[in-house]
C-alpha cells in the first residue's frame, strides 16, 4: 500500500523545478497587485482584480505546495466545505452591517 | 527507545485512582465524562429548583434579583456545555470504537486531554462562586452588557475563560472522533453500514470543529476588551456595533443546539429498530437528513435575532431558512414512526424513553417553527414560550434521547442490567413533571411573562400556572432521585446483562459486558447494517484471544492532565493577574512552562511503557495509537 | 459475522493517514477561526470614529514582507521535497530558510505594529486598531508557532528522529505552514490592498466633514 502510493508519486508530483516556476507566478502575481494598487482604478474593478489575482495565488498555494491538486479528493472536501460556509457567512455580515438588506 | 523520557515515566498500573488518572482508554474516559456530567446535571438542577422556588409565588422574596441572574446565567451554561455535551461525549467515548469494531480512538492521549480540559474548565467556572459570584450574564452572554463598563465583577472573567478551556477540549474531542470514525473501521464496515448513532457522532464531531472556532474568537475578542482595552463591544466610545457579539455567539450557537440535540437522534434511531425488531425505516434517508440539518444549521443563526431590526430581506430569507431547516428534523420523525409501525414492540424502559423523546421533541420542533414565522416570533421572543421551546428540544429531546441511552447501554457499561420495573416508574414519572413544568409555560408565554424575570407581582395573573410549574419542576427531581437509586442498587445488585440481553443488532453487543479493555480480541469483518441480526448463528461467543496473547494497547499517560492543568491555570493566572499583575504574571508563566513541558513530554513519549520492541523498530506503523 | 485473524491494527478505513487527516481537519477548523477574525474586521470597516484607520497600512513594505513569506513557502516544499528523496542535508537547509524567512516576517510585523504605535494606533485607539491588530497578532502568533516547529523538525533530524522513512512529519508540518501563507495571501489582498485602496481620500473626507461640523457649532 505504502510502497504503491510512494509509487504513484513519483509520476505525477511535480518536483523542485516546478516548484520554483511556481514560486516565481507567485512572486510575480504579488508584483502585479503591488502595480494595481497604484493605477488609479475605478475602486469596484480594483476589488475584483485583486480578488481574482489573490484567489490565483491562494489556488496556486493549495494545490501545488499543499499538494492537494494531486492529493486524495476528501482532504479537499473536509477543507473547502468549512471554506464555502465561512465565505458564505462573511458575505450575509457584511451585506448586514453595510445596510444591504433593508 | 525506552521509557526514559525525563521527571514522568510513561506508567504502567490502570490499577486505583492513578489509573483513572492516567488512563487514555475510551471506554474510562467515557465513564469519566458521563459521570462528571450528572454530577453537573444535580448542579444544575438544583439551580433550576432554586429558580422555582423562587417563581413559586408572586413577590417572593426567595432569592434577590442579582442572585436569580446568577442562577439562570449558570443553570444555562451548566446544562448546555457541563451537562448535556459531555453526557454525549460519554457515549461517543464509549460506544463509537465499539459500533465500528476499533480497538480505540485514533488518538487515545488526545481524548484524555478533551476530558481533563472539560473538567477543569468546568470548575474554573464554578470557581467564580468562591472568588466573586457566579457569573450572572445569561448563559449567552450577550456584549456590551459583559463589557467592563456594565459588568465589573470578574465573574464574568471566569465565564468567559471556563468556556474557553472547556470549548479547546471539545474541539479536540471533535477533531479525534473524525479522525476515528472516517479511519479506524473494521474491514467491510463501510460508511453506510454504521449504526446511526456513530453517524451522529461523525456529523455532531464536524459541527464542532466548525462551529466552535466562532465562539472561542467571540470570547476571546470579549477578553480582550475586559482585560486589554480593546474596543470590539465598546459601543459607546469607540462606536462597536452592539449587534457584533449576538452575531458570533449565534453563528455558534444554531449549529450547537444541533450539537446538542443529534447524538440523542442518534440514540434513539439505534434503540428503536432493537425494540421493533426490524431496521430502521429508511436508514439512508435518516443519515441524509442528518447531514443536511448539521449544514443548514449554519445559515439560520439570525433567527435568534428577530427583533433587531436586521431589514426585510434578511429577516425574510433567515426566516424561510428556519422552516426549511424543519423539513429534514420532520422526515426523521416520520422515519422513526415508520420503523415502529408494524414492527412487534417490546415496551422496555429504552423504548419508552425514546418514545419519549419522539413525542416531546416533536412538540419542541412545532413551536419552534412557530417562531420561525417572523410576526410571531416578535409577539414570542424573550418570553416563557421561549423557554417552553427550548425546554421540549433539549429536556424533552436530549435528556429524554440520553435517558433512553443509559437505560439501553447500561448492561453494557457495567455488566448489569437496570431494574425495569423502577425504570418504567421513572419513565412515567419524569414524563408527567416534565409537562407539568414546561407546558404551561407556553400559556405563561403567551399571557405576556418575560423570560429571565426574577419576580412578578399578583395582580398579573401568572401565579397559579407558576406554582403548578414548580410543582412539577420538583415531580421531575423526584423522577431523578429514582435513577439515581435504580442505577446504585444495580450496579452491585442488578440482573447479570450478558453480551447481548436485548438481542440487538450492532457491533458492540458482540463483546462481553462490560468489555475487555481492548475491545474485540478479534476485530470482526462486517457483511450488512445488522451484523448480528443477519448472521447470529456466529455470533453467540466472541471468538477466543489468538495465540499471541491480548493485543497490545497504548500505556496509560500522565501528560494529558499535565497539559489541561497547564492551559486552565494560563487562564487562572490571567484572573490573578487583574488583582495583582506580578502574581499572575508568575502563575502564567510557570502554568504556561509546564504546559510545555508537558507537550514535549508528550510528542517524545514511547507508545508502551516497556520497550517495545516492535513498535520502536516501526516507529511510521505506531501512531495510530501514538497522538 | 466473521472474525479474521491477523488485521493489521494499523491500516486506515480510508488508506490516508491519521495524522495527515488531522492535519486537514485542523485546517478546515482554522478557516472558521481566520474566517470569523477577517470577517470581524471587514464589518467594521469605517466605522472608527477617531484616530489613524486603513491610510496607514505601508503597501510597499507590506509587499516585501509577503514576498518573503511566499518565498518560505517556497522553501518549504522544496524541503520536503529533498527529505523525501533521503537528502537530509538539503532538507536541514531549506527547513533552516523556512524558519529564518518566517522570523523575517515576524520582525516586519513587529516594526508594523510598533510603527503603528508610533502614529498613535494600538488595539484601545479605536475600532480599526482592535480588529487589524487582533487579526493580525492571531496570524502572527501561528507563524511563530510555524517557526518552533521548523527548528523542532530540524534538531528532531539531528536526533534521527526525522528521516526519509517518516517525510510525512514534514509534509503535515509543512501544509499547516503553506496555510499560515494563504491566510496572509487573504489577508495581504482583502485588507492591505482593497482595504487601503483610496484609505487616504476616505480620511481627508472625514477630516473635512469633522471640519464642518466643527464650524457649524
Ligand atoms: C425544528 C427545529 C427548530 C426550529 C425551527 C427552532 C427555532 C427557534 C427559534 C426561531 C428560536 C428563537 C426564538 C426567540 O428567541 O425568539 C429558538 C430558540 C431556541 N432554540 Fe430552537 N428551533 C428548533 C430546534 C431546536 C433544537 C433541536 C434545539 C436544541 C436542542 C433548540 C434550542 C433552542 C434554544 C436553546 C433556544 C433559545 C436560545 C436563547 O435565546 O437562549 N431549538 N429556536
Ligand atoms: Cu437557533
Amino acid at each position: 500500500m505504502a510502497a504503491e502510493s510512494a509509487h504513484h508519486e513519483e509520476h505525477n508530483h511535480p518536483g523542485p523545478r516546478q516548484y520554483i516556476v511556481i514560486g516565481a507566478i507567485l512572486a510575480g502575481l504579488t508584483l502585479i497587485e503591488f502595480g494595481v494598487f497604484y493605477l488609479q482604478l475605478d475602486p469596484a474593478l480594483m476589488t475584483w482584480i485583486i480578488l481574482v489575482l489573490s484567489t490565483s495565488k491562494f489556488m496556486l498555494v493549495v494545490g501545488y505546495f499543499m499538494h492537494l491538486k494531486f492529493d486524495d479528493l476528501r482532504f479537499s472536501a473536509l477543507f473547502f466545505s468549512p471554506f464555502v460556509i465561512m465565505i458564505t457567512i462573511a458575505a450575509v455580515l457584511m451585506a448586514l452591517f453595510f445596510n444591504l438588506t433593508r | 527507545m525506552a521509557a526514559n523520557i525525563g521527571i514522568l515515566r510513561r506508567p504502567v498500573s490502570t490499577a486505583g485512582v492513578w489509573g483513572w488518572i492516567t488512563t487514555v482508554d475510551h471506554k474510562r474516559i467515557g465513564i469519566l465524562y458521563g459521570v462528571t456530567a450528572f454530577v453537573f446535571f444535580l448542579i444544575g438542577g438544583i439551580e433550576a429548583l432554586l429558580m422555582r422556588v423562587q417563581l413559586a409565588q408572586p413577590d417572593s422574596e426567595f432569592v434577590d434579583a442579582g442572585t436569580f441572574n446568577a442562577l439562570f446565567t449558570m443553570h444555562g451554561t451548566t446544562m448546555v456545555f457541563m451537562v448535556v455535551m459531555p453526557a454525549g461525549a460519554a457515549f461517543f467515548n464509549f460506544l463509537v470504537p465499539l459500533m465500528i469494531g476499533a480497538r480505540d480512538v485514533a488518538f487515545p492521549r488526545l481524548n484524555a486531554l478533551s476530558y481533563w480540559l472539560f473538567l477543569f474548565g468546568a470548575i474554573l467556572m464554578n470557581f467564580s462562586f468562591f472568588k466573586a459570584a457566579f457569573p450572572d450574564v445569561g448563559w449567552f452572554g450577550y456584549a456590551p452588557l459583559t463589557t467592563t463598563p456594565y459588568t465589573l465583577s470578574s465573574s464574568t472573567d471566569y465565564w468567559v475563560l471556563g468556556l474557553q478551556v472547556m470549548g479547546i477540549g471539545t474541539t479536540a474531542a471533535g477533531f479525534n472522533f473524525v479522525i476515528t470514525i472516517l479511519n479506524l473501521r473494521a474491514p467491510g464496515m463501510t460508511l453506510m453500514r454504521m449504526p446511526l448513532f456513530t453517524w451522529m457522532t461523525l456529523i455532531v464531531s464536524f459541527l464542532i470543529i466548525f462551529a466552535f472556532p466562532p465562539l472561542t474568537i467571540a470570547l476571546t475578542l470579549l477578553l480582550f476588551d475586559r482585560f486589554f482595552g480593546t474596543n470590539f463591544f465598546d459601543t459607546v466610545g469607540a462606536g462597536a456595533d452592539p449587534l457584533l457579539w449576538q452575531h458570533l455567539f449565534w453563528i455558534f450557537g444554531h449549529p450547537e443546539v444541533y450539537i446538542l440535540i443529534l447524538p440523542a437522534m442518534g440514540i434513539v434511531s439505534d434503540i428503536l429498530p432493537t425494540f421493533s425488531r426490524k431496521p430502521l425505516f429508511g436508514y439512508t434517508t435518516v443519515v441524509f437528513a442528518g447531514a443536511v440539518i448539521a449544514f443548514l444549521g449554519f445559515g439560520v443563526w439570525a433567527h435568534h435575532m428577530f427583533t433587531t431590526g436586521l431589514g426585510a430581506w434578511a429577516t425574510a430569507a433567515f426566516a424561510g431558512a428556519t422552516m426549511a431547516i424543519g423539513v429534514p428534523t420532520g422526515v426523521k420523525i416520520f422515519n422513526w414512526l415508520a420503523t415502529l409501525w408494524g414492527g412487534s414492540l417490546q415496551f422496555k424502559t429504552p423504548l419508552l424513553f425514546a418514545l419519549g423523546f419522539i413525542s416531546m421533541f416533536m412538540l419542541g420542533g412545532l413551536s419552534g417553527v412557530m417562531h420561525a414565522a417572523v410576526p410571531v416570533d416578535t409577539q414570542q421572543q424573550d418570553t416563557y414560550f421561549i423557554v417552553a421551546h427550548f425546554h421540549y428540544v433539549l429536556f424533552g429531546g436530549s435528556i429524554f434521547g440520553l435517558t433512553a441511552g443509559i437505560y439501553y447501554w447500561f448492561p453494557k457499561m457495567t455488566g448489569r442490567m437496570l431494574s425495569e420495573r423502577l425504570g418504567k416508574v421513572h419513565f412515567w414519572v419524569m414524563l408527567i413533571g416534565f409537562n407539568m413544568a414546561f407546558m404551561p409555560m407556553h400559556v405563561l408565554g403567551v399571557l405576556g411573562m418575560p423570560r429571565r424575570i426574577y419576580t412578578y407581582s399578583a395582580d398579573q395573573n401568572w401565579a397559579g400556572l407558576n406554582l403548578f410549574v414548580s410543582v412539577g419542576a420538583f415531580v421531575i427531581a423526584v423522577s431523578i432521585l429514582l435513577l439515581i437509586i435504580n442505577v446504585l442498587r444495580s450496579v452491585r445488585k442488578g440482573e447479570k446483562a450478558g453480551m447481548n440481553p436485548w438481542a440487538a443488532s450492532t457491533l458492540e453487543w458482540a463483546i462481553p459486558s462490560p468489555p475487555p479493555h481492548y475491545n474485540f480480541a478479534v476485530i470482526p469483518t462486517v457483511r450488512s447494517l445488522h451484523p448480528l441480526w443477519d448472521e447470529e448463528a456466529n455470533a453467540v461467543e466472541p471468538p477466543p484471544l489468538p495465540a499471541h496473547g491480548e493485543p497490545h494497547m497504548p500505556s496509560p499517560s500522565y501528560w494529558p492532565i499535565v497539559v489541561a492543568f497547564g492551559v486552565t491555570m494560563v487562564c487562572g493566572g490571567l484572573l490573578i493577574w487583574q488583582a495583582s499583575t506580578w502574581l499572575g504574571l508568575a502563575v502564567i508563566a510557570v502554568s504556561g512552562f509546564i504546559g510545555m513541558r508537558g507537550v514535549y513530554g508528550w510528542v517524545f513519549e514511547p507508545v508502551a511503557a516497556e520497550e517495545h520492541a516492535e513498535h520502536a523498530e516501526h516507529p511510521e506503523r505506531a501512531p495510530a495509537h501514538h497522538a | 459475522m466473521q472474525y479474521v485473524t491477523g488485521i493489521d491494527d494499523h491500516r486506515t478505513s480510508t488508506g490516508l493517514d491519521n495524522r495527515k487527516l488531522l492535519m486537514w481537519a485542523f485546517l478546515g477548523s482554522d478557516v472558521m477561526f481566520f474566517g470569523t477574525l477577517i470577517g470581524t474586521h471587514l464589518i467594521y470597516r469605517n466605522r472608527s470614529l477617531s484616530g489613524p484607520q486603513e491610510e496607514i497600512l505601508s503597501i510597499p513594505i507590506t509587499t516585501v514582507s509577503t514576498f518573503v513569506l511566499l518565498m518560505s513557502s517556497l522553501a518549504m516544499v522544496l524541503a520536503l521535497a529533498a527529505i523525501q528523496r533521503g537528502n537530509m542535508g538539503g532538507f536541514r537547509f531549506w527547513t533552516v530558510v523556512v524558519a529564518v524567512f518566517g522570523s523575517i516576517f515576524i520582525g516586519f510585523q513587529m516594526f508594523e505594529f510598533a510603527e503603528f504605535a508610533h502614529l498613535g494606533l494600538t488595539p484601545r485607539t479605536n475600532l480599526f486598531g482592535s480588529t487589524f491588530l487582533v487579526m493580525t497578532g492571531f496570524h502572527g502568533a501561528h507563524v511563530t508557532v510555524g517557526i518552533l516547529w521548523m527548528w523542532s523538525l530540524v534538531f528532531a533530524s539531528f536526533k534521527g528522529k526525522i528521516h526519509q522513512g517518516n517525510a510525512l512529519q514534514v509534509e503535515i508540518a509543512g501544509l499547516y505552514w503553506h496555510f499560515v501563507d494563504i491566510v496572509w495571501i487573504v489577508i495581504f489582498g482583502v485588507v492591505y490592498l482593497i482595504g487601503a485602496y483610496g484609505a487616504e481620500n476616505r480620511a481627508l473626507e472625514s477630516v473635512e466633514h469633522a471640519a464642518r461640523a466643527a464650524s457649524l457649532i
